[in-house]
């Protein structure tokens, strides 16, 4: 592959010495410094920087961002102590966070492996003893938790050198021609995650799965709901260790989503049954709420103080106090919840239960053994048309709730095509579906977080105007209530226009000729 | 985004290239993106990294964007460090840019696809008064001045502030100083009173920058340690100082 074409494994139990004479039997060579190096390595929960091709290393005071490929320096900052954890938006402004923001936005990065490295480093040298190709040496090992080595094979690294290609060809040709050398397939990065028993890429939170459109609809569920408590489960300990704010997001998402399943598939499973862990679920979704709501308040301030006039901005500090002493009395409210045997159950309970699905007795369970391309179909038609009935209905007079609830319906809209259609319908209906039911939630949900918004700032008054300078911080938040307020009814104006595409006779008969 | 420093006298042998070099291997070291462009047709910057000194298609089709200046740039072996080398055809490079439009804005367009690759761009200097100096001084950001501490140093300094007004900054520091020499120590003092924009570190007459020439390598490499390249890293220091309190390009 062209992304490590320059990395060569070294033969078994060659020291780098030997290597290093081998090589200059067959090349021009200046030998230079041998060190080692101790790198700490990190990457976000969900491997972010991996999949943007970059890596990220602590060094001897140094937090440097590279290029996977060609090793080439990004951006570097000094840092005195390696971190336990590290939020590019809380960097200062400067080359590092410029790099790193865009890639990993709200993720935190987390320590990834810690590699100590034996490192000689050597010059291919022309006629004028410049360097045209560099050679680095190097044996890796990775440093585990108890301290103990796991080493990685020994690599001859080849550093391209500007301007001199055909000579790095050369070296190229010598190394697997002369010598016999093969390139290694995966990065040592790679090679060291691997060693450490971790997962390559980092976990994500993405469903993709593989669904057959006459499969049993109730192992269609279960395999759908499985991979969702994958999710769940996989983001519990970041959620409660506060890590970044996504553990808590993707978590929620993943519950959300599985009751959508249990609500929209409800005859696949078990009536009796399947009221309790509703019952589990939506406890979940609660206890989880509030502290969400705060963490986008906290994380949007920002964006918040850009609306109201400059000169007013600094007065909305006692706000953000108030909403991060919020913020910290929500989260551990719900982490003693999301510790509690009740949270513990709810989940494991769940699991044995979706695991068991396909082996219960089929009474009560009138759709379980329709194909999930039929009933997933059904389903999909019938949530639109109650969606268009529901947006037919409202009026500039209908009060927020009326949009308020056809944004729930939309949610289960989307996850239906996302989880269950996606990957049994094609494509070229779905997307666009998707995208014109995306729109139309942009603005539903505009307009309900202006409206909880609002409500919010609301009942955060009294405990404001109690601090030093609430006074003058009321005032401020009297106009940002006021331009959440205009948000409000801008959306409300931009709904009857993205309704209109979304209810369009175009794509009403393109649902009925798909999904029928 | 790039700082442009030029490395730039009138006078010839002041210490111009050892500057250059030595800074912009600082830089480098220091982990910025670093790039020199050798301008003078001796190519003595050139010589000391063990590059050819050759572009491809010579300096008029380079100055008049026929050839671009990123497919002529070759690696030194000092990570991060790169060089455009000089050419023996840049002698000619004031007859080149005289038929341009706007010439004294064309080295600034030479480099402005640079930019965003370099952190730090260097620009070693002929020593003259030209058409090249004058888009050297458009390009930069901040004009490097060695100054030998003797007579007429000072008018040397007036004028080339004057050149300059209203253009890059312009950082001078003593090169090539004998602190026993009294007339240094002399003309040092009263520089150093009279123009607060000369920087604090001077470099040294030292064995190891006139080793620089037979060793083709830096002073940090050829001396660590020593008095020259203390100099150059208190110098870089202070560059980097004045800078910051400067603009960017």
């Amino acid at each position: 592959m062209a992304s490590h074409a320059h990395d060569y494994l070294l033969p078994a139990r060659v020291t780098l010495e030997e290597a290093g004479e081998l090589l200059s039997e067959h090349l021009d060579l200046r030998q230079g410094a041998v060190s080692s190096a101790e790198r700490r390595f990190y990457d976000t929960f969900d491997g972010l920087l991996r999949a943007a091709g970059l890596a990220a290393a602590y060094e001897r005071g140094r937090l440097s961002v590279t290029d996977s490929s060609s090793g080439e320096l990004r951006a570097a900052a000094e840092l005195a102590e390696p971190p336990e954890r590290l939020l590019a938006y809380e960097l200062p402004h400067g080359p590092l966070r410029g790099v790193l923001e865009p890639v990993v936005e709200l993720r935190a990065l987390l320590p990834l492996v810690h590699l100590a490295t034996d490192v000689r480093e050597l010059g291919v040298v022309d006629a004028a003893d410049k360097i045209v190709v560099r050679i680095v040496l190097e044996r890796p090992a990775v440093i585990i938790a108890s301290g103990r080595r796991i080493g990685l094979a020994a690599r001859a690294r080849l550093g391209p050198v500007r301007g001199y290609e055909d000579e790095l060809l050369d070296v190229r040709g010598t190394l697997e021609a002369g010598l016999g050398l093969v390139e290694a397939e995966r990065t040592v990065l790679d090679e060291a995650v691997l060693a450490a028993g971790e997962q390559l890429g980092g976990v994500s939170s993405k469903i993709d799965l593989r669904l057959r459109a006459d499969q049993r609809a109730d192992a269609a569920a279960a395999a759908v709901l499985g991979r969702l408590l994958e999710v769940i489960e996989a983001n519990l300990p970041g959620t409660i260790a506060d890590v970044d704010s996504e553990f808590l997001h993707d978590f929620r998402v993943a519950v959300r989503r599985s009751r959508a399943v249990q609500r929209e598939l409800k005859g696949v499973f078990p009536p009796a049954q399947l009221a309790s862990h509703r019952g589990e679920l939506r406890w979940l979704q609660q206890v989880t709420g509030p502290s969400r709501d705060l963490d986008v308040y906290v994380l949007d301030f920002d964006a918040f103080r850009l609306t109201v006039p400059e000169r007013f901005q600094a007065d909305l500090d006692p706000l953000l106090s108030v909403l991060r002493g919020r913020r910290l009395a929500a989260r551990r409210a719900m982490v003693r919840e999301l510790r509690s045997d009740r949270a513990r159950e709810a989940i494991s309970g769940w699991g044995s239960f979706i695991e068991r699905l396909e082996s219960l007795p089929e009474e009560g369970r009138v759709d379980a053994a329709r194909p999930i391309g039929e009933l997933a179909g059904e389903r999909i038609v019938k949530v639109y048309r109650r969606m268009l009935r529901m947006g037919r209905a409202i009026d500039a007079s209908s009060p927020p709730e009326a949009y308020h609830e056809l944004r729930k319906k939309g949610k289960e809209l989307r996850y239906l095509l996302e989880l269950l259609a996606a990957p049994v319908f094609p494509g070229e209906v779905v997307k666009p579906m998707v995208r014109s039911l995306k729109s139309l939630q942009d603005v539903l949900g505009r307009h309900q977080d202006r409206e909880v918004q609002v409500a919010t700032l609301r009942s955060l008054a009294g405990e404001v105007s109690a601090l030093p300078a609430g006074a003058v911080a009321l005032m401020a938040m009297g106009v940002l209530v006021d331009w959440l307020l205009q948000d409000e009814r801008a959306a409300r104006d931009e709904f009857a226009a993205v309704f209109t595409e979304f209810a369009s006779p175009e794509q009403r008969s393109l649902v009925k000729d798909t999904f029928r | 985004m790039s700082r442009v420093l030029a490395t730039y006298n009138i006078k010839g042998g002041v210490g111009k290239t050892s500057a250059a070099v030595n800074l912009s291997y600082l830089a480098a070291r220091g982990g910025a993106r670093t790039l020199l462009w050798d301008l003078d047709p001796q190519g003595a910057s050139t010589y000391l990294f063990r590059i050819r000194p050759k572009v491809r298609g010579g300096g008029r089709r380079l100055v008049r964007l026929k050839t671009r200046a990123d497919d002529l740039i070759k690696g030194t072996d000092y990570l991060g460090l790169d060089l455009l080398p000089a050419d023996f055809s840049y002698r000619h490079m004031d007859l080149a840019l005289d038929g341009t439009k706007r010439p004294t804005a064309r080295l600034a367009r030479v480099l402005k696809p640079l930019y965003r690759h370099y952190d730090y761009i260097f620009l070693d200097c002929p020593p003259s008064i030209s058409l090249v100096s004058e888009s050297v001084f458009e390009a930069a950001d901040a004009l490097l001045v060695p100054i030998i501490p003797a007579t007429l140093s000072s008018r040397t300094f007036a004028q080339l502030e004057e050149l300059v007004a209203g253009g890059p900054q312009v950082l001078a520091f003593f090169s090539m100083v004998e602190v026993r020499k009294s007339l240094h120590r002399e003309v040092m003092a009263e520089l150093r009173a009279r123009h607060v924009t000369m920087l604090g570190a001077a470099i040294p007459a030292a064995d190891e920058v006139e080793r620089m020439g037979v060793d083709r390598s830096v002073v940090a490499e050829i001396a660590p340690g020593g008095r020259a390249a203390l100099a150059y890293e208190a110098l870089w220091w202070d560059v980097k100082r004045r800078l910051d309190l400067g603009g960017r390009r």
